[in-house]
C-alpha cells in the first residue's frame, strides 16, 4: 500500500512540475503532457486484490486533483470512477503485460478527456471545437506510453523485491 | 416468474437511479464551475500545503532550468549589455520625461473624472506554480493569495501583455483564468488603435484552430487596419484601460455584412509563462 501511495504522490506532483516544462495551454499543447495520476491508477489496478482500498485512493487523489489542480467539486471524483469502471473492466478480459497496461493507459486518457469534454459541454461551462479534444488526445499519446512504461516496469521490479504479489 | 418480475424491477430502480445522480452531478458541477466557487478553509489549508510542498520539490528542476537557460543566454550577453548600456544613458532623460507624464496623467484625470488608470496600479510579481493541467480549465496556479492582498478579479499582465484574471484565491495561492478561454461570461472590452484611431470592440472568443482572439461588435463601416493595436478600454470595471493584449492580424465581415470581426494576434506567449505580475488597485491598501 505505502509503494502504491509513494507511487501515487510522485505522479500528482509530477503534474504541476512538467507543467512548467511542457507547455499544456490549449492554444499549443506539447507532445509530452498527460494525466499522469490517471497512468499511475491504471498501473496499479492489477496489485490491488483489494478494491475498497484502491477506491479509497482514487477517492482522495480525486479530491486533491479537485482541490489542487481544477477548482473544481466532486468532478474529478466522478471522472477518476468512471475511469476505473473503464479499467476494471478492460483488466478481467485482458492479461496483465506491458503492451496491454500500455492499451489501457491509452484508453483511460481518452476516456477522461473525452468525459471532461462531454461533462463542460452538457452544462455549457466553457465550449471548445471537437477537434481540441482529437488534438489532447494525439498530443497526450506519447507521453502517456513514455509514463506507463516506465512506471510498469518500477513498481513490478519493487514489488518483485519487495515479494508482494497484491495489496490486500 | 415472480423471480424474473423482481429482477426486472430492480433493474429498473438502478437505472433510475443513475439517470437521477447523473442529473444531480451535473447541476453540482453546473453550479460549482459556473459560479467560480470559492474554497472553504479546509480546502485552502490542503491547497497552501500541497503547493508550498510543490514549490520545495520545484527546486531542483528550477536550478537546473535557470542552468541550462543561463547557458544558453551566455553568448548575448556582451551584445545585450551594449544595449543596457546605450539605455542607460538615456535614463535620466526618461526619468524627467515620466515625471511629466504623471503629472499630465493627474491633471487629464481631474479634467475627465476618471477614477483609476494604469499608473494607479501597483505591479505584485507572482510565479506561476502550476500550469493548465487537466486542460479544460485554461488556468494557472500563483504562488501569492490573499495575504499579499490578492483578491478575485484582479488583473493579471505579464511583460509582453494580458494575461487573464483571478477567479479564486487561498491565503498563499490564486488561481488565474486566462484569456484564451471561451467563457461566454467574461467578455472584455477592448481598444482597437493605430495610434490616432481608437474603434471600441468586444472581445468575444478565442480561436483553437487560428490561436487567435476575435473581436466583435465593430461596425464595417469603422477603419481598422491589420498591425493595429488592441488594449484593454477599461470600460466593465474588471479590466484597466491600456493594457496589451496584441495586434490585429486578420479582419473579415461577419454573415449579414453588417459588423467586422477581427483577429487578434495576442502578445503574451501563453506558452512561457513563468513570472506575472498582479495589479493592484493603490488605494485598494487604503
Amino acid at each position: 500500500m505505502i509503494i502504491a501511495i509513494i507511487a501515487l504522490v510522485i505522479s500528482f506532483f509530477l503534474e504541476s512540475i512538467t507543467s512548467c516544462f511542457f507547455p499544456n495551454s490549449l492554444n499549443m499543447i506539447s507532445y509530452f503532457t498527460t494525466i499522469y495520476t490517471i497512468i499511475t491508477l491504471v498501473v496499479l489496478y492489477p496489485y490491488f486484490d483489494n478494491n475498497k482500498k484502491y477506491y479509497m485512493l482514487l477517492v482522495i487523489f480525486g479530491i486533491l486533483f479537485d482541490i489542487i489542480y481544477t477548482n473544481t467539486f466532486l468532478l474529478n471524483i466522478v471522472l477518476f470512477f468512471i475511469v476505473s469502471l473503464f479499467v476494471r473492466f478492460i483488466n478481467y478480459h485482458l492479461a496483465t503485460n506491458l503492451l496491454n497496461i500500455n492499451i489501457i493507459s491509452i484508453i483511460a486518457i481518452i476516456i477522461y478527456h473525452l468525459f471532461s469534454y462531454f461533462i463542460l459541454e452538457v452544462i455549457g461551462y466553457l465550449q471548445y471545437p471537437f477537434m481540441l479534444f482529437i488534438n489532447i488526445i494525439s498530443h497526450s499519446l506519447i507521453m502517456t506510453i513514455i509514463y506507463t512504461t516506465i512506471l510498469y516496469l518500477i513498481l513490478k521490479k519493487v514489488y518483485m523485491h519487495v515479494n508482494i504479489k497484491t495489496i490486500r | 416468474m415472480l423471480k424474473y418480475k423482481k429482477k426486472k424491477l430492480a433493474l429498473r430502480y438502478v437505472i433510475l437511479a443513475i439517470l437521477i445522480s447523473i442529473i444531480l452531478f451535473l447541476v453540482i458541477f453546473s453550479y460549482t464551475l459556473k459560479t467560480d466557487r470559492k474554497l472553504n478553509k479546509v480546502e485552502s489549508l490542503i491547497k497552501d500545503v500541497i503547493v508550498f510542498s510543490q514549490k520545495i520539490v520545484y527546486v531542483p528542476f528550477n536550478y537546473l532550468s535557470d542552468k541550462v537557460s543561463d547557458f544558453s543566454k551566455l553568448k548575448d550577453v556582451e551584445k545585450e549589455n551594449d544595449i543596457l548600456n546605450t539605455s542607460l544613458d538615456r535614463m535620466s532623460s526618461i526619468e524627467a520625461e515620466n515625471v511629466e507624464l504623471r503629472r499630465q496623467i493627474e491633471k487629464l484625470k481631474e479634467e475627465l473624472n476618471i477614477d483609476y488608470v494604469l499608473t494607479d496600479y501597483e505591479y505584485l510579481n507572482a510565479t506561476v506554480v502550476s500550469r493548465n493541467i487537466g486542460y479544460w480549465y485554461n488556468t494557472i496556479t500563483l504562488d501569492k493569495g490573499s495575504y499579499s492582498g490578492v483578491e478575485v478579479d484582479m488583473v493579471v499582465i505579464n511583460a509582453k501583455g494580458l494575461i487573464g484574471k483571478v477567479i479564486s484565491t487561498t491565503t498563499f495561492t490564486s488561481e488565474v483564468r486566462l484569456i484564451t478561454t471561451n467563457d461566454s461570461n467574461n467578455k472584455i472590452s477592448v481598444l482597437v488603435s493605430d495610434g490616432n484611431n481608437k474603434v471600441y470592440g468586444l472581445l468575444n472568443k478565442y480561436d483553437y484552430d487560428t490561436n487567435t482572439l476575435k473581436i466583435e461588435g465593430i461596425s464595417n463601416t469603422l477603419q481598422v487596419n491589420i498591425g493595429d493595436m488592441v488594449y484593454t478600454s477599461g470600460m466593465g470595471g474588471v479590466f484597466p484601460s491600456g493594457i496589451l493584449i496584441g495586434k490585429v492580424n486578420a479582419i473579415t465581415t461577419d454573415e449579414y455584412d453588417l459588423a467586422k470581426i477581427i483577429n487578434v494576434t495576442p502578445s503574451a506567449d501563453f506558452n512561457d509563462i513563468n513570472f506575472v505580475s498582479i495589479l493592484k488597485r493603490k488605494s485598494d491598501e487604503k
